[in-house]
């Protein structure tokens, strides 16, 4: 039934392997590195083929004979990254193969250039005049051909990546689109056009071809439009499929489940990652990030004494190690480490939010404002960012002013508890009761992840006196906080049990009453509380006792609201 | 996968943890042009030129200096429209560089320090020693590689200038693509994009469209920068159809903010632009980058640190605050502003408390509640701590508030004119104007239409007082606004609507349909269009326009309505309508709507014979007007007493009071008005002189005759305003006068006029008795 779900043809894995082995020839050739990386480690998830069903290298044209020279030549260069040599060396060259390499190597000498001239420019506001000079002739030449229709799938791949540096971005999709379906195995061209799809409106519109790396595209769409739920599925149907040793997919999958902040889930499988392959450096950051958060100490040292030893100068090591640090609460250096970070590459997103979390901890507000404004430059829906920048100036004691970020950030985020709950605390400093109300249901309703929400709506009910809503919330805060079994450091059971007492005590339904008194009992801060109200209870049952119990009985049934979660049920919870 | 595309292309160096905005700590550099000025300022030392050229040419210089870059072409016409002398050595000084070789440009550069005539000539602290200072420094400070693309983009800047068409088409995308960096509105250039297109043959793009479409491209240093907001700034807040256009303005800023997000100011302009089209999102989205970003370099710039960081916060609050203000959020700015006042509080700021405070009396006002005690502290504080603008805005304040409460006049008159004394001795050009305009609303709610009329005229031929104004001599602020409106209510009084349409055409175009202060001239343009309608009678061509100045005002459009429904003889809807705008009115203490109220209602019970009833009204009105000195409104109550005691059966004593009257209307009335006065004078003179409708009995004359002569002018009056249903009346009266007088000729002719327009008019006189 499952494989019903998949466009692709699965069935025979064999000719499939085939075709990731020849397109690894065909972009090793052409130095698309990354595609070739990505179809390697697929065709390793396969079984290895037969001697005789090795697929034979492609056919040998007579302009290919003719250009080998200068395309070995030129090859050699462009690996030693002489861009402009290699192009040199290519020209005149008229086979498909060299002319993709000759325009690849133009495209690449020109963003090298670039990044040269960015270090040595006259002035920060000259940087936004510093481009790519050889896109705009790439793109005349390119699109003479386009028209012309002589471009196959590579340099139709290259096209639209000049259109896409060009801002041309409706016809770099275009383009994308046409390479995919001139050359489907090409992931880089899939890759390039994910990062343009921005709804998943324009990702149905697209017209895909119809060939099993759809779903592997489909798949990576959903993680990123953050459609966990069908990513999930589509990665579940390809590991049915045959390809369950990828250890992409595994990844990707542990990736999701980190989104949705399932972290069992998603530490098991990076476990699993880390036994297969164990010298892997992509993803690590997310797996620190899993590993920070269940506060795992020994584990996330490890881990990062592991990556340095593989390499230290990439990003996902220095986030990693910049983790292990603020773990430990040594700000500074984990400061420093984000920082390495960003200097090895300046649109790591998360490292910009991570230096603001720390630079937050070290109370250099104007700093933390700052790597979070970068943050939020790199990527407006950072969400973190826009929540860490509301955090900064709650500590600065502006809660209207970290209204409008917190909005942000829950606009970004509408079922995230954390934003709603710094919502309603921001709206309760501002004495706005009814808002804050409202933000604390809200995060309630979305499945508090902190368990904060009812407490603070319960006390803010307490506040405003309407003692039937308080003591409603506290029920539920007290069912919430023992059935989600675990034991929290902040919670305030006994808060919630002395409060109880007190309003059944008022109430009058003493049964009640003293049940909780009792439960308070167990607690060391409330502990005097109730034996007091376990006293007092006796005191007043005393005084019922003796004129007739039977007149109060129906009467004190009659008190109990309707709504209220009957107060035996409190036995249930006893852990 | 895209890693290998995405490539570091920008440099974070960061101590603690904060990225500079300016790497490299230049805030001018060299450019090709720049060269070009450098050029200039040399021949200029180095040359004799006559007097007349080189003061034209030393006007000249400022602007090269301070202006974004030119092309070539550009700043040679320009030296050249100076003194065209000058401009051939300077262009053979740059064909030497530019066709030379590198060593030319170095060479330059040295002599241009060494030159003896460079100390003489250009004092090292004057503007133009210092130009040459930054750009001698920013060129020592060049890199080998920065100095040879220098010389190579002044190479291009020259060439693109002389480069023929045909010669241009050998290299022409590497030209093309170079070249956008520099000089895209240049000749030669648009002729290569051009070709470029041809050549392409598909659809242009964006991209370059774009290029070619901005106005002034270039990479701007950063003082050219500040330059540009400053200018644009400035032009938002006081005439802002010479600033850019929003959407314009909008990409020159983004352009700037891609690259150097680091630009507070550029923020804050963003903020304005987006205020200036009600984008509330947009604009509080920029307000609060701008702060974030301030935060930083109060705490660095500063060397008291914490001082300047807890102020910009400070002042963040505050500026969100009159953000919510100013798109009517009352109770957001009002949470806002108590968080900038605790803020304040809190670190002793009295000048950012004493802000907060003029926001607070200013919030509790547009609220419409009572704010005078909050104002008068406000005043007291700010004057304490020596803040003029902050006092005297506060005074005036204080006089609008007791302008409607009915202060004295004197003490209104007094305050501001001690507030003028601060303001001219403080040089606070703004609140001289709305000082200005203030005095103009105030003669004319008092009704003296004279003094209101020259106050305009001050405001309006005053020359701007700015110190630096970017040839900017009418400022579209809300003052100039208000004195607009009233010059053209004033002209409208007197009939004379060619001037009125003149001054709205004006004020269309001063302040555009979609600015802040467009609503003003647009209630305005309603309700002289309402008036000239009723005036003549064309009561459905009035009626449309109720709807469209209620929606601008609320009472008013009630009031409109009113008088609508009451001459379309709807009474009873009429009167509901009165009752109902005067609970709104006293609840609002709108005291010169409620006196006008009342007088409607006044005529509404002449209608059905109530006149006796109409008596207490009208007494109280007049009570209330006189309390207020609203003058115009009292002398209006007046002529209806009198019109009531006339149909009381007392003409004597209308007459009487009458004389008390006709003297301020006919100083400062309307025509309209005084029309009315003189035919109501005259009727009375007739009442008293005795004659009967029938024409019986023994009659005044003299009185008769002094009555022919008032009917007389009022009928010129009301001509002038084409009020034919009045002219009628005042035919009629005028026949039956004759008729009784004897004089048949005279007599014949105004019964004809008569005739005439009832014909014309068609609808039936409503009987002359009944109306004033």
């Amino acid at each position: 039934m499952k494989m019903a779900a998949l466009c692709g043809d699965f069935a025979e894995l064999v000719p499939l392997k085939k075709q990731l082995i020849s397109v690894i020839t065909l972009c090793k050739e052409r130095g698309l590195l990354h595609s070739a990386k990505w179809a390697s480690e697929l065709a390793f998830a396969l079984d290895p083929l037969p001697k005789d069903e090795v697929p034979p290298a492609p056919d040998f044209t007579e302009e290919d004979a003719q250009d080998l020279d200068a395309l070995m030549l030129a090859k050699s260069y462009f690996d030693l990254k002489e861009y402009d040599r290699a192009a040199y060396f290519l020209k005149g060259c008229c086979s498909q193969k060299a002319y993709f390499l000759y325009m690849y190597s133009r495209y690449l000498s020109g963003e090298k250039k670039k990044d040269d001239e960015t270090v040595d420019s006259l002035g920060p506001l000259e940087k936004g005049q510093v481009r790519n000079e050889a896109l705009r002739e790439l793109r005349v030449e390119l699109s003479k051909k386009h028209i012309a229709g002589e471009l196959d799938g590579f340099t139709l791949y290259l096209y639209g990546v000049v259109l896409r540096k060009l801002d041309l971005l409706k016809e770099a999709v275009e383009v994308f689109v046409e390479a995919i379906h001139a050359l489907p195995l090409h992931w880089g061209a899939w890759l390039e056009l994910s990062n343009l799809v921005t709804n998943i409106e324009m990702l149905k519109s697209l017209s895909l071809p119809d060939c099993w790396i759809r779903d592997f595209f489909m798949a990576h769409m959903y993680t990123e439009l953050q459609m966990i739920k069908e990513a999930l599925q589509k990665y579940q149907n390809l590991i049915e499929a045959g390809f369950s040793k990828s250890t992409y997919i595994i990844s990707q999958i542990a990736v999701a489940y980190h989104n949705i902040r399932d972290i069992d889930q998603a530490l098991a499988l990076f476990n699993e990652l880390r036994d297969q392959d164990p010298y892997r450096i992509d993803n690590m950051d997310t797996f620190s990030n899993l590993l920070y958060v269940k506060s795992m100490k020994p584990e996330l040292s490890y881990l990062a004494h592991n990556l340095v030893e593989i390499d230290k100068y990439r990003v996902e090591t220095c986030c990693v190690i910049g983790n292990y640090y603020s773990l430990r609460s040594q700000h500074e250096k984990a400061a420093l480490y984000f920082q390495r970070a960003l200097k090895l590459n300046p649109r790591c997103l998360g490292a910009w939010t991570l230096m603001g979390h720390e630079y937050m901890e070290m109370k250099n507000t104007s700093a933390a404002i700052q790597a979070y404004r970068h943050a939020i430059e790199v990527n407006k829906r950072d969400y973190r960012a826009w929540y860490g920048l509301g955090q900064t100036y709650e500590i600065l004691k502006m809660p209207f002013y970290c209204l409008y970020y917190y909005r942000k950030a829950h606009q970004l985020r509408p079922n995230d508890s954390r934003m709603l709950v710094a919502l309603g605390e921001s709206y309760e400093k501002l004495s706005q009761q009814v808002e804050a109300k409202k933000c604390y249901w809200r995060a309630y309703s979305v499945g508090d992840v902190e368990k904060m929400a009812l407490l603070k709506l319960a006390k803010l009910h307490e506040q405003l006196n309407e003692s039937d809503d308080a003591a409603q919330c506290y029920m539920l805060y007290i069912q919430d906080i023992f059935s989600c079994g675990e034991q929290l450091e902040h919670a305030e059971v006994s808060t919630a049990l002395r409060y109880l007492g007190q309003y059944y005590f008022k109430n009058k339904l003493y049964d009640e009453a003293s049940l909780c008194a009792q439960r308070c009992c167990d607690y060391n801060d409330a502990r005097e509380e109730g034996k007091a109200l376990l006293r007092q209870i006796s005191q007043v049952r005393d005084q019922i006792e003796t004129p007739s119990a039977d007149l109060f009985a129906p009467l004190s049934n009659n008190n109990t609201p309707v709504r209220r979660v009957s107060p035996l049920n409190l036995i249930s919870f006893t852990p | 996968m895209a890693s290998v595309h995405e490539s570091l292309y920008f440099n974070p160096m960061m101590t603690n943890g904060v990225v500079h905005a300016n790497v490299f700590g230049i805030k001018d550099w060299v450019s090709p042009y720049k060269i070009s000025v450098l050029a200039l300022l040399y021949e200029m030392s180095a040359s004799k030129v006559s007097l007349p050229e080189r003061r034209r040419l030393n006007k000249l210089i400022l602007p090269l200096q301070q202006g974004p870059d030119l092309t070539l072409g550009q700043f040679l016409k320009m030296v050249e429209e100076c003194c065209p002398q000058t401009a051939y050595a300077v262009k053979l000084r740059l064909h030497e560089m530019a066709n030379g070789e590198l060593k030319d440009m170095e060479y330059f550069f040295s002599t241009l320090s060494t030159h003896p005539s460079f100390d003489t000539e250009a004092y090292k602290t004057s503007v133009v020693g210092l130009f040459m200072r930054h750009m001698l420094l920013a060129y020592n400070k060049l890199s080998f590689s920065q100095v040879y693309k220098l010389y190579k983009s002044l190479q291009q800047y020259y060439h693109s200038h002389y480069a023929k068409p045909t010669d241009g088409q050998v290299s022409l995308p590497a030209l093309v693509a170079d070249d956008s960096d520099m000089d895209l509105t240049s000749i030669e250039d648009t002729v290569g994009d051009r070709m470029d297109k041809e050549e392409l043959d598909t659809p242009l793009h964006e991209s370059e469209l774009r290029n070619d479409n901005t106005p002034s491209r270039g990479p701007l240093s950063q003082k050219q920068a500040e330059y540009f907001l400053a200018r644009q700034a400035y032009l938002l807040k006081n005439d802002e159809n010479k600033a850019l256009k929003p959407a314009a303005l909008q990409e020159e800023l983004n352009n700037m903010l891609k690259f150097n997000p680091d630009f507070a100011e550029a923020h804050y302009l963003n903020y304005l632009n987006s205020l200036r089209v009600q984008d509330i999102f947009l604009s509080a989205h920029s307000l609060l980058h701008c702060f974030d970003r301030l935060i930083l370099s109060g705490n660095e710039g500063k060397s008291n640190g914490d001082e300047g960081y807890g102020r910009s916060l400070r002042y963040a609050a505050l500026n969100l605050a009159s953000l919510h203000c100013r798109f009517g959020h009352y109770q957001q700015a009002d949470l806002a502003l108590q968080e900038a006042i605790r803020m304040a509080q809190e670190s002793n700021d009295h000048v950012c408390l004493q802000h907060c405070l003029s926001w607070l009396y200013t919030l509790e006002q547009m609220r419409g509640s009572d704010s005078t005690v909050l104002t008068e502290d406000s005043v007291k504080m700010a004057a304490h701590f020596c803040l003029p603008y902050l006092a005297s805005l506060g005074i005036q304040s204080l006089v609008q508030q007791g302008a409607t409460q009915g202060k004295s006049a004197h003490k209104l008159m007094d305050a501001l004119k001690d507030t003028d004394i601060l303001h001219w001795k403080h040089s606070l050009s703004e609140l001289i104007e709305i000082s200005l305009a203030q005095t103009t609303s105030i003669w004319r709610m008092y009704g003296k239409s004279t003094m209101a009329l020259q106050q305009a005229q001050l405001l309006l031929n005053m020359s701007s007082l700015e110190p630096v104004n970017f040839s900017v001599q009418q400022n579209n602020t809300e003052a100039f606004a208000v004195a607009l409106c009233h010059l053209a209510e004033l002209h409208a009084e007197q009939g004379l609507y060619s001037a009125v349409s003149e001054i709205l055409q004006h004020l269309k175009e001063q302040f555009p349909p979609h600015t802040q202060h467009a609503k003003l001239w647009m209630l305005c343009d309603l309700k002289i269009q309402f008036e000239r309608h009723m005036n003549e009678g064309k009561y459905h061509l009035a009626e449309p326009l109720v709807t469209a100045i209620s929606a601008l005002n609320k009472s008013e459009g009630l009031y409109r309505k009113a008088q609508v429904l009451k001459a379309l003889n709807r009474s009873t809807e009429a009167y509901d309508v009165l009752q109902r705008l005067q609970a709104r009115c006293e609840k609002t203490k709108s005291t010169e709507v409620v006196i006008r109220v009342m007088l409607s209602t006044a005529e509404l019970h002449w209608e059905s014979s109530g006149f006796s009833t109409a008596l207490p009204l009208l007494l109280q009105a007049l009570a209330l007007a006189r309390q207020h000195h609203l003058q115009a409104l009292a002398s209006e109550t007046i002529l209806h007493l009198a019109f009531t005691q006339l149909m009381l059966g007392v003409p004597e004593q209308a007459l009487s009071v009458l004389h008390e009257a006709i003297e301020p209307v006919l100083a400062h009335g309307a025509v309209m008005d005084k029309g009315r006065a003189l035919m109501l004078t005259a009727r009375c003179q007739m009442a008293v002189a005795g004659f009967k409708s029938s024409g019986q009995g023994q009659a005044d004359v003299r009185l008769a005759v002094l009555a022919v002569d008032t009917l007389k002018e009022a009928a010129s009056y009301f001509s002038r305003l084409s009020c034919k249903e009045r002219l009628r009346d005042v035919h009629y009266l005028q026949a039956q006068l004759h008729h009784s007088l004897g004089q048949t000729a005279l007599r014949n002719k105004s019964a004809m006029l008569f005739r005439l327009l009832d014909q014309e008019l068609q609808s039936p006189a409503p009987p002359v008795s009944m109306r004033l």
